[in-house]
């Protein structure tokens, strides 16, 4: 069977994409910026010493599900979540949700995602796909990464709702329970914008917000030493094109996507002000484009020496002077709001 | 990022980027990756020239298939010990080529389970010599087609080996 009245459509994130996805299904009209900026999405983190990384990453939005509660917090939206310990009852469940016509989303590794190109599937439990039926052994799959509806053989997506590691999934779901008539947009945005700029301003530890871009930008000097060979420092190198701009971010390290959120704020709240911060993030973002084409050329060249790296890191501190200004603009203009 | 910038033509993949469009509004579009489009030939040529180079330490008995697949699927000790639900001290031992044969059958499958591959790859490595530089990038132009299908055992998996017609 199949949940005909539910639409694809891809989306720039997957959390946020499913999110929206869910909501308009269930009748509530939203744009996926404005969930990403209602729920407070926007961050930076650089993790040099979580004990299930390989190698330093830097992150750049908040946690995995976060997104969600924050959503849940703010707005009369209700959730249904449930984790499992049994695989099997977690399938039966699945199964009876999809037969009552209600579309699920999971949390899910990644990897086992097999529609999706080889080269793009790596580890990682933090990906999100709303399943929208069943047909013999196989689902059908809405992945905002994907153009069009996708299917996956049952034993696969138990392995990824079960994988093991780093955020294990453990086979999470939800589904939304009730939407809200209408969104108080006028009270939750200046909130939501204020959560955003003390995640990047506020009082935080040095490897987060704007302190985390400048402790990315120093780091990243040594990067040379923690690689086995050339090979393997131009592939960690080029990843950063991939997290900022393939990973699911809109481009711009989620900066567009943020930019959205602040335009459709703007004439919601008819606010000439923040319609100039949007300009101005879209700016921020295009640089952190420009920090991707850089990291994937020099990458590509094996360019690796360390005058190259500190031109990275350069470009890297220039965005985090900033991203700096324009947090603290910001936060004068969300004060004005009433 | 303006609109007319941000088109990449890759139709294999496929992603949604947000711009400032011709009218001023910024919205939505869907357009191809840029760093597959343009680099995917390096990222085949370092993961090919990986995978070879730890076959050969394999085979010379340097390092264990644990440490092989450890490595291909970019995990620490610390992830693979929490996939497998194997103490991080015994996932060290199993990676030294002198303590491999220590680990149990149990433990192989277990790994197994984590690198998604049969039991039966811990302890052989299918090598098709005509499809080595075509590996993984184009698999539709390998002469020659390796498939793997688990049984019922979990132990057992058969090997086809068939013409890519």
């Amino acid at each position: 069977m199949i949940i005909e009245s539910f639409k694809h459509n891809m989306a720039a994130h997957c959390e946020s994409g499913t999110l929206t996805a869910l909501l308009k299904h269930k009748g509530l009209e939203i744009a996926e910026p404005m969930i990403f900026g209602l729920g407070s999405g926007l961050y930076f983190g650089y993790l040099s010493r979580t004990p299930n990384l390989n190698f330093p990453m830097f992150i750049l939005r908040t946690k995995p599900g976060k997104l969600r509660k924050k959503i849940s917090q703010r707005t009369d939206i209700k959730f249904n979540t449930k984790r499992f310990k049994s695989q099997d009852e977690a399938e039966q469940e699945l199964d009876g949700l999809i037969a009552k016509g209600i579309p699920v989303a999971c949390q899910v590794d990644f990897y086992y995602m097999d529609y999706i190109p080889q080269w793009e599937r790596v580890h990682a439990n933090i990906h999100f796909i709303t399943i929208v039926g069943k047909e013999g052994d196989e689902y059908l799959v809405s992945d905002s990464y994907f153009p069009k509806l996708a299917r996956i053989h049952k034993d696969n997506l138990r392995k990824a709702r079960f994988a093991g590691g780093y955020l294990a999934p453990k086979g999470f779901r939800y589904y939304i329970e009730s939407v809200p008539e209408t969104v108080n947009y006028k009270k939750l945005i200046p909130v939501a914008i204020k959560n955003t700029i003390n995640n990047m301003i506020g009082v935080q530890p040095p490897f987060i917000g704007v302190r985390g871009i400048r402790t990315f930008a120093k780091k990243l000097q040594a990067w040379p030493k923690l690689t086995r060979d050339v090979d393997h420092l131009s592939h960690e190198i080029m990843k950063i094109n991939v997290f900022l701009e393939d990973q699911g971010t809109g481009g711009g390290g989620f900066r567009f996507l943020y930019a959205t959120f602040l335009r459709q704020a703007s004439e919601i709240l008819q606010n000439k002000e923040l319609e100039e911060m949007s300009k101005k993030m879209m700016e921020i973002g295009d640089g952190w484009r420009n920090i991707s084409y850089f990291a994937a050329k020099i990458g590509k060249n094996r360019d690796l020496g360390p005058e190259k790296l500190q031109e990275l890191g350069q470009m890297i501190n220039e965005r985090a002077d900033a991203e700096e200004k324009f947090y603290k603009e910001l936060k004068l203009v969300v004060n004005k709001i009433k | 990022m303006k609109e007319k910038e941000a088109y990449v033509d890759f139709e294999p993949q496929q992603l949604i980027m947000y711009v400032e469009k011709e009218d001023g509004t910024f919205g939505p579009i869907q357009t191809g990756s840029y760093i597959s489009k343009n680099y995917l030939d390096d990222f085949w040529e370092k993961t090919i020239k990986l995978r070879n180079s730890l076959l050969e330490k394999l085979k010379k008995n340097e390092i264990t298939a644990i440490y092989f697949y450890k490595t291909i699927h970019d995990f620490n000790d610390v992830e693979l010990s929490r996939r497998t639900k194997i103490p991080v001290r015994k996932v060290k031992q199993h990676q030294k080529v002198d303590r491999f044969k220590t680990a149990k059958l149990a433990d192989l499958q277990k790994y197994a389970y984590a690198f998604d591959i049969p039991v039966s790859n811990l302890l052989q490595a299918i090598v098709v010599e005509d499809n080595e530089k075509k590996a993984d990038s184009d698999k539709s132009k390998q002469p020659i087609i390796v498939k793997q299908t688990r049984t019922e055992n979990p132990f057992v998996v058969i090997t086809k080996i068939e013409l890519n017609k």
